[in-house]
């Protein structure tokens, strides 16, 4: 760590200094701008425009390449790993605002974009940080912003609803993780995770294998909650249904991507991997002759099957089209949390790509589930309607919006050309490396089960007739614009998929050296 | 454990504390729980002045007696009809027998072989290398330290604060 | 020990208080003749009876207060290690803890002038 210098610790957290910039404009705008009929709309560009610009300053302030240092304090990382992972959550804060402009709940009120910077910057900080408070404080605030957002639209009974379920089960799930967090700071009197990596495996902490695992479970079920990952995701399908939908489509992309890179970053940290060569040094906490990755490789093994399985078997019975891709996003957990299990892999490249797969398959599920839901927006709008029978025929009222949801479709279904479909070959494979097959095929069968649901939404758009097919629906030009770009980023990653996966690789990388192993 | 002052002050606090959570889960009437709450964590504050962690025992009365309190009485005179709020949480048992396995379960699990290991090593109690309100200070805004997350959470308290007054405020007036 | 000498004016402090105020009326009620008669007994002695319950529901103005209040108040306790480390700072952590102020006196711009402040 060395010395602590500002200048060069400042571009670990280039992204998060633009946000603050941008959240003190923001606010300053909201508060003094005279009232008129565009004022919620220009604030609302300011902030995307200003996030899609910011998603360059990964890049220009770039870390050293190969590496993942610690700044701050040990506070946050600055890697490849942390790059893509701002870049996605940027993104998804610039479209969700464009895509939030014309919704008559939200939209309107300056408030939302702001709040939408705030999460944002917390889903940044989130997805590098390095130690139990910077992860704590990063968590919160994700969560509390988004509380306040799904309970956005007070006047609307469910919104409430979805607001105070999320907040009671959110705080709860964050209560857990803090007392687990606690008893990893009682063991091992550090917040940092690679010093508790080293504390565990300290003499003092032997003998006391049953505080570990309670603080590793509590830990693990506080992560579970927050990315909706079965048993702990029966939060998701009335939150998702309630809120309104722009929230819904940040919820399901901003939130679970920051918490499934700090996951990660948790358990490879404060846990260890294993050694990969004869020469290299295993990490793997082990106490009292048992490796505790043993236990959480297993138990998240269960849970990434429990979470394919349910959310697709209940998928396959809705109705409501916001409540199919809640139980879509536990399903999507469960393959993503295939990834996770596969960081027992023995070697290098089964290590690297495991975390590279859990990477890529966010960065693509932020895209696909953004134009799914910024279609969905659009519908409800016009129609006030959300039921997936209501979107019969959108093909002859507006094939452009019918294409670039279909677009999304196929890649949560996993079908090429779709991004989806290396999403979850890269998921795949990482389990078969990891000597996973029997999981790696439950995936698949899984994904088998899920192609049902998506495809007769393709064909209930394209086929059936709907009952008022000869009304066009009209595109204002914000969201020609997001269905238009997320529409071809799924595309160009489901074509070429190799730069960000291998920036994604060698990110993964430098994380496994810097572990040592 | 020898007998001293410090072990009567702290079965005091420690009473104060349970009591006070006790009275918490069984008032009916959600007022006088908020205050069986403050009692409960002015037991807290004692036991956190015991641990010599001064400032963390004002911080306690202060925010959490002071404030946080404050906000629960307001928030349980917002509800509608208060008084005839007679509703019980009727399965208590349920929740006696799980709290009371989880507590064995630490308690076995987790306190008991900490304690062990202490009695083993005994480690003298020091003042020695005890953490001054100067020295979390000196932590909170050092950049070798702990100020990003101090910052982030100055950026949460405001979104808080904005989000709440967002949901809470009354409809109609609603300056835009 | 130490901590003993620190706190225990707090302690005597911490008992004296509630005797203090309990001692008046424990020596009037010792004192004092017991003739009560219904106008005595009565709330107030001049004055209107209260309508209704007295357990009122409080407008949500009273929360948003409250609520505005606990930021400030935890605002405050997290900068007080600071101020009192003053000496021992540098100036970037002189700077880190006005970066923190400035982003809540944002908050209590917004609150201003949204007119949450005002008392309607």
């Amino acid at each position: 760590m060395g010395e602590f210098n500002v200048w060069t610790s400042l571009p670990a957290v280039a992204p998060e200094i633009g946000l603050t910039i941008l959240a003190a404009v923001v606010l300053l705008l909201d508060a003094y701008l005279p009232k008129e009929k565009n004022r919620a709309r220009n604030i609302a560009f300011v902030s995307a425009v200003s996030m899609a610009v910011l998603a360059l300053t990964p890049f220009i302030w770039a870390p050293a390449p190969n590496t993942s240092e610690l700044f701050w304090g040990g506070m946050v990382r600055h890697d490849a790993l942390g790059q893509l992972f701002d870049v996605m959550i940027l993104l998804a804060g610039a479209i969700t605002v464009m895509i939030a402009v014309d919704d008559s709940g939200v939209g309107r009120r300056g408030e939302f974009h702001l709040i939408v910077i705030i999460v944002t910057l917390g889903g940044c900080i989130l997805s590098s940080s390095a130690d139990l408070v910077m992860i704590f404080v990063a968590l919160e605030t994700v969560s509390i912003p988004l509380y306040v957002l799904a309970a956005f639209r007070r006047e609307d009974n469910k919104s409430s609803e979805s607001g105070l379920k999320y907040f009671l089960f959110g705080s709860f799930a964050s209560a857990i993780l803090l007392y687990g967090f606690s008893f990893l700071y009682g063991l091992t009197g550090s917040t940092q995770l690679t010093a508790i990596a080293a504390g565990l495996n300290s003499e003092i902490v032997s003998g006391n294998l049953v505080a570990v695992l309670a603080a590793l479970l509590m830990v693990i079920v506080g992560f579970g909650f927050k990315i909706s990952a079965v048993p702990f995701h029966f939060w998701t399908p009335d939150v998702y249904e309630g809120a309104p939908t722009p929230v819904t489509a940040f919820v399901s992309v901003a939130s679970k991507a920051g918490s499934f890179a700090v996951f990660m970053r948790f358990l490879i940290e404060a846990f260890g991997l294993p050694a990969v060569s004869a020469d290299a040094t295993s990490t793997l906490v082990v106490i009292d002759g048992q490796t505790i990755q043993t236990f959480w490789v297993n138990l998240l093994t269960v849970f990434s099957i429990l979470s394919m399985t349910v959310g697709n078997v209940l998928a396959l019975r809705q109705k409501n089209f916001k409540r199919l891709l809640a139980y879509s996003s536990i399903a999507q957990a469960g393959y993503t949390l295939m990834g996770l299990a596969a960081l027992q892999a023995q070697s290098a490249i089964g290590q690297d790509i495991a975390m590279a797969s859990i990477t890529f398959y966010m960065f693509m599920y932020t895209f696909t589930n953004l134009v799914i839901f910024a279609g969905i927006i659009l519908f409800v709008e016009a129609t006030g309607r959300e039921n997936i029978a209501d979107f019969a025929g959108l093909q002859r009222r507006s094939p452009w919006l019918a294409l670039a949801m279909t677009i999304g479709l196929l890649s949560l279904a996993g079908i090429p050309p779709a991004a989806g479909f290396f999403g979850k070959l890269f998921l795949f494979q990482a389990a078969v490396e990891a000597n996973l097959v029997g999981l790696a095929m439950i995936g698949v069968l899984n994904a088998i089960v899920a192609l049902y649901y998506y495809l007769i939404i393709i064909k209930i758009m394209y086929v059936d007739q709907g009952i008022d097919e000869d009304k066009p629906l009209a595109m204002p030009r914000s969201y020609a614009w997001v269905l238009g770009i997320t529409s071809v980023v799924i595309i160009i990653l489901g074509v070429i998929p190799t730069p960000i996966f291998d920036l994604a690789q060698q990110g993964a990388a430098a994380v496994r050296l810097a572990m040592g192993s | 454990m020898e007998f001293n002052f410090i072990t009567v002050a702290f079965i005091v606090f420690s009473l104060i504390t349970l009591g006070g959570a006790i009275g918490v889960v069984t008032c009916i009437n959600l007022f006088r729980g908020t205050i069986w709450l403050m009692v409960s964590l002015f037991g807290v504050a004692g036991l956190m002045v015991l641990l010599s962690a001064e400032f963390l025992a004002a911080v306690q009365v202060l925010v959490y007696i002071g404030a946080i309190a404050i906000l629960f009485t307001f928030a349980v005179m917002l509800t509608r009809s208060i008084t005839s709020d007679k509703m019980r949480f009727t399965r208590v048992w349920v929740n006696v027998i799980s709290a009371g396995i989880l507590f064995v379960l630490f308690a076995l699990g987790v306190i008991y072989p900490v304690w062990v290991a202490n009695a083993a090593t005994h480690f003298p109690v020091t003042d020695a290398g005890l953490a001054t309100t100067t020295d979390l200070g000196v932590a909170l805004v050092s950049g070798s330290q702990f100020v990003l997350p101090f910052e982030v959470a100055g950026l949460l308290l405001t979104a808080a604060m904005i989000g709440a007054i967002v949901i809470a405020r009354d409809a109609d007036d609603e300056g835009n | 020990m130490d901590i003993l000498n620190n706190w225990a004016f707090v302690g005597i402090f911490a008992v004296m208080a509630p005797v203090f105020p309990a001692l008046p009326i424990v020596i009037a009620w010792l004192l004092r003749p017991h003739k009560p008669n219904v106008l005595k007994s009565q709330t107030y002695e001049c004055g209107v009876e209260t309508v209704g319950d007295t357990w009122v529901q409080f407008r949500v103005q009273y929360y948003i207060y409250g609520l505005i209040f606990l930021v400030f108040d935890v605002e405050m306790v997290l900068l007080f290690p600071w101020a009192v480390a003053y000496n021992r700072l540098d100036l970037f952590a002189f700077a880190a803890g006005f970066l923190f102020i400035f982003l809540l006196a944002d908050g209590l711009i917004y609150a201003w002038r949204k007119d949450v402040l005002a008392w309607k």
